[in-house]
């Protein structure tokens, strides 16, 4: 076990135990990934604040359910996914369908200019743009994998699917993208 | 070849494209707002047990400090190996093995079996094997403490005492069992 993951349990033990000091240390770690998720679902920065902060407050409160020796962050990220579906279905919205355009949330000085993207349109910024473009269940499929180096085993558990379902949506996800970038090839 | 080479330079495109993708930071105070909405958990007793229970521990490995635990170990598998080697039944109780010996005498018997109130009077995995050397039917059985009454089955058919049991008893149908007598402490040899 890595020290950060060691640190990680103690936190967790010394939660259950009653020092609620100690869960700080688990929302300062992953404030950053769960926002964004809320950000990427939600389009909006208040709310995309809000549905985190109740991701935060369900996952203390439920924190007894969680199994130690597995990794912490799936848990917090499939309880979060599940508090952004839950909004998304209040608001008659289906995560899987919504995020028409992801990429509103690049912030500017991220955004590669249009000479950057014709000179050089296989960069990464680029593939990020067509990943955020993607329907999300293939989108955070893609997001789980390569950018927190998910387990199949975690993604589908996270996503409710089986793992050869989370390992179809990677393998379908990035065939669209590839596909996008040949389409942008094309088009030059 | 040229195919997969595109595809495998643009599919490290993309995964590099999301490890470094950009993050927007939450707002100011985002984890002061989640913490202050927090309640310390009053943790039951059972909950502090399976806390205390699965508590990483540190342990020193001294190799020297070892050996006495070595030893100690090493004295615990003799005198398992040991114990294993009285036959205990499982349940607690002592075996021991008895030999049972049965002299041919010009019998020419075919099938010899030892059937007793040891194995419910089943002549079935009780066959006793014929010895050429002495001429003798044998077979070693491991029996529990007490007193076993016994036959010897000829050929299947023929119920016979043991001609050098000691003491016998009267089976009520007209017939004398022999009685082997087990004292748990030795091995015996009828």
């Amino acid at each position: 076990m890595r020290m950060d993951e060691s640190r990680e349990v103690e936190s967790i033990r010394k939660v259950l135990l009653g020092d609620v000091q100690a869960f700080e240390f688990l929302v300062r770690k992953y404030q950053g990934p769960v926002y964004n998720l809320m950000l990427r679902n939600v389009g909006e920065g208040d709310m995309a604040a809000d549905l985190a902060q109740e991701a935060f407050l369900r996952a203390y409160q439920r924190l007894e359910t969680f199994k130690t020796g597995k990794r912490f962050f799936p848990w917090l990220y499939t309880l979060s996914l599940n508090v952004a579906r839950d909004w998304l279905r209040s608001k008659g919205r289906d995560i899987h369908v919504y995020m028409e355009n992801a990429a509103v949330m690049v912030r500017d000085e991220d955004r590669p200019d249009t000479q950057t993207q014709l000179n050089d349109r296989l960069d990464g910024g680029k593939a990020f743009e067509f990943v955020m473009r993607l329907d999300p269940k293939y989108r955070e499929a893609l997001i789980l994998r390569f950018r927190h180096d998910f387990s199949m085993q975690e993604i589908a558990s996270a996503l409710g699917i089986t793992v050869s379902g989370a390992k179809m949506r990677i393998s379908r996800g990035l065939e669209m993208i590839r596909h996008q970038f040949k389409e942008v090839s094309n088009d030059r | 070849m040229t195919d997969d080479r595109e595809k495998r330079r643009l599919d490290n495109t993309i995964m590099e494209g999301l490890r470094s993708m950009p993050e927007v930071d939450p707002p100011k105070g985002f984890s002061a707002r989640v913490m202050e909405n927090l309640e310390p958990k009053r943790p039951s007793a059972w909950t502090r047990f399976r806390l205390w229970l699965t508590e990483p521990r540190s342990v020193t490995f001294t190799p020297v400090r070892m050996i006495p635990v070595f030893a100690a170990a090493m004295v615990l598998l003799v005198l398992g190996f040991y114990a294993m080697d009285t036959n205990d039944s499982g349940n607690g109780m002592r075996m021991s093995t008895i030999r049972f010996v049965l002299n041919d005498s010009g019998m020419n018997a075919r099938t010899v079996a030892v059937i007793g109130s040891f194995n419910s009077w089943q002549a079935h995995d009780a066959a006793m094997r014929f010895d050429d050397a002495t001429g003798a039917w044998v077979l070693e059985a491991q029996l529990p403490p007490g007193d076993h009454e016994y036959m010897f089955l000829v050929d299947g058919q023929k119920l016979m005492a043991d001609p050098l049991a000691q003491m016998t008893r009267d089976d009520g149908f007209g017939n004398r069992n022999s009685i082997v007598f087990v004292n748990g402490t030795y091995e015996q040899a009828l």
